[in-house]
């Protein structure tokens, strides 16, 4: 543990002078500049449902695409969301524990459940992986309706509040999600990063090399549920209410589209698909009736074309990246950069 | 007597639940079946599997009450059906990521779930939907118990069906190089075996058996655009249960599993069906890593 942090201070020290010469420095300030003026001019609405679920997104979609570092894939997330939520909520209500303690409690109570998956799934390979952490998200539902007199997750409760909602609430979670993701750009900017990245290209030789193959997956998995906890104790105060849907196979798949659309394995990748999907989804029953519009003679088995025109979409959307688009809409950003560079050049 | 009495009941009871478990299990068997070629050929999991069981009972539906095909034929249209789609799959998808990061085919077949199961709800809504049942109610009254004629006929067209992929597989030339394909895809090739073609008929083999169970089991059951997640998960249960690449393996998990399910509900309640099928899962993926009678990993 105290290596993991030396590391992570050793890799700040590499990056601050990096960042000097770097472009990357001002991309970060220029981001960061938005996103702390955009909520002053911003409507009510905007900052409350999108502009607030986006960053925990990034969160959440940052803590999958670490463990995809690693070479692991969740189909499971869903769950560590879920233990987030209901922890630190549960933590507030029933001890009156201050809710920014009962956060990282609830953060914390999810890693620890992060570490006892996790030493099953170490040896297992991807797609067992996938099923086992799927497996899980659906059996920790039959657990809580069986222990619902406890939990009351059936029904569902309101989440006590750490700060007031709206502007107080998008800045502590913008603190809250930049500080997460700048940990997560460290670490894997780490000697440990280093090693989940070996792992990844090639596990036999990582092992050959000396890397302690389950030992560092663990880690991935356990700083992953860590952040996914974080993510969904914020996510339970944003919407205000937390019930046992939030386990949902719907959010497990969410992080890995959001990863996977923006870019697999970089530190923007996450934070632009979270952007993308969460900005559509704000704004569904405005695309919905475009669609329903649109589309609805051509089907009139549906009463509502919106919905499943959408996802279907979606999900083409997915596999089109997938295949042409290996490194994700990020990778696009450069080849911009690059056309753009060359026009002024033309141009000067 | 009250007691022998309830003890009766207790009993036809559990036969009942039996057959019924075995009846589930044989669909799960086809699709494990399927699942389990293609991945003992192509070492690619197709998360989307239950999807395709899905679209057929939707395709077998289709035809028998739109052109008011008999119920039964409408099974082969169902699996000819899933055949193409199981090609146009191969072809425009999972071709292109096979070979790269196993996490893409993960990414893919997501993809591929979102898209049928939307493309479903557009084509026939969201609503519960059967197959015709000829045979429905009908059935031997043995005591208590009755021994519905629809379910054996199940039992009997996936035996049927299980003896021609036997057939396929061990006589066939077609089945030689898919078995040679699956020990050593690089040596079959330089074997003189056109990989390629293999590949799409495999791919077209499991989507075929995917929509034959999809057909049974719109017989069995109402169904909806929705139906498919459980089975592709209860299916890799199977298939773990069985092992990899082992077709009598996924025969006797399936029906293990199918017993054990329906059990469960009779005796825990409906809502441990789901859970006791990943609580399977898990303990035998602790206990070994590559399933029971799993061979090594590639």
């Amino acid at each position: 543990m105290q290596n993991l942090f030396t590391q992570l201070l050793g890799s700040i020290e590499r990056e601050l002078l990096n960042f000097r010469q770097s472009e990357r420095l001002y991309f970060v300030l220029g981001a960061a500049a938005v996103g702390l003026a955009v909520p002053l001019i911003a409507s009510e609405y905007v900052v409350g449902e999108v502009l607030t679920p986006m960053l925990i997104f990034m969160i959440y979609a940052s803590s999958w695409n670490l463990l995809a570092y690693s070479g692991q894939g969740s189909l499971g997330h869903a769950a560590f969301l879920g233990i987030g939520g209901f922890a630190s909520a549960l933590l507030a209500i029933k001890l009156n524990l201050p809710p920014v303690l009962c956060l990282l409690l609830g953060s914390l109570f999810s890693a620890a459940i992060g570490l006892l998956i996790g030493l099953v799934c170490v040896r297992l390979k991807a797609w067992f992986l996938a099923m086992v952490t799927f497996g899980f998200s659906v059996i920790i539902v039959t657990l809580i309706s069986q222990f619902d007199v406890f939990i009351g997750g059936i029904m569902g409760f309101p989440t006590p509040l750490i700060v007031e909602r709206g502007l107080p609430f998008y800045y502590m979670t913008f603190a809250l999600a930049a500080i997460s993701i700048f940990v997560m750009y460290l670490l894997i900017k780490s000697k440990t990063g280093l090693a989940f990245r070996a792992i990844h290209e090639n596990e036999p030789e990582a092992n050959m090399i000396g890397i302690n193959i389950a030992k560092y997956k663990l880690i991935a998995f356990v700083l992953s549920t860590f952040f996914a906890g974080l993510a969904g104790g914020l996510y339970a105060q944003s919407i205000r209410y937390i019930q046992v849907s939030v386990f949902d196979p719907y959010y497990s798949f969410l992080p890995l589209m959001m990863a996977v659309i923006g870019g697999l394995r970089t530190t923007e990748g996450p934070i632009i698909g979270s952007a993308i999907i969460v900005t559509i989804n704000s704004y569904l029953h405005k695309i919905d009736n475009m669609l329903h519009g649109l589309m609805s003679p051509l089907f009139p088995n549906v009463s509502n074309v919106g919905p499943p025109l959408r996802m279907l979409s979606l999900g083409l959307f997915l596999v089109i990246v997938v295949i042409f688009l290996p490194k994700g809409v990020s990778s696009l950003l450069p080849k911009i950069r690059k056309y753009f560079r060359e026009e002024t050049k033309k141009g000067g | 007597m009250v007691r022998n009495r309830s003890v009766e009941l207790a009993m036809s009871g559990i036969i009942e639940t039996l057959l019924w478990g075995i009846a589930n299990g044989c669909i799960y068997i086809l699709l494990a079946t399927g699942l389990n070629i293609i991945f003992g050929v192509m070492k690619l999991v197709n998360f989307a599997h239950g999807q395709l069981l899905m679209i057929g009972a939707y395709v077998a539906f289709s035809v028998s009450t739109a052109f008011g095909l008999n119920t039964y034929l409408s099974i082969l249209v169902a699996m000819a059906a899933m055949a193409l789609v199981g090609v146009a799959l191969e072809r425009l998808t999972f071709r292109r990521v096979l070979g790269t990061d196993k996490l893409n085919e993960i990414f893919v077949s997501l993809g591929l779930i979102y898209v049928f199961e939307n493309a479903a709800v557009l084509l026939w809504g969201n609503k519960l939907k059967q197959i015709p049942n000829p045979l429905q109610g009908e059935g031997l009254l043995l005591g208590d118990v009755l021994i519905g004629y629809d379910r054996l006929l199940a039992i009997l067209i996936v035996a049927v069906i299980l003896a021609a992929l036997f057939i396929l597989l061990k006589k066939t030339k077609i089945g030689l190089a898919m078995r040679a394909t699956s020990q050593k895809s690089e040596t079959s090739m330089l074997m003189g075996v056109n990989i390629e073609k293999v590949y799409i008929f495999t791919f077209a083999l499991g989507a075929a058996l995917a929509g034959a169970a999809g057909a049974l089991y719109g017989i069995l059951l109402p169904f909806n655009p929705g139906i498919g997640a459980l089975p592709t998960i209860k299916a890799f249960a199977i298939i773990m249960l069985g092992g990899l690449g082992s077709i009598p393996g996924a025969v006797v998990g399936g029906l293990l599993y199918g017993i054990a399910e329906t059990m469960a509900v009779y005796f825990l309640g409906g809502i441990w069906q789901d859970a006791i099928a990943f609580a399977l899962l898990i303990i035998v993926l602790v206990i070994k890593p590559t399933g029971l009678f799993g061979e090594k990993g590639e």
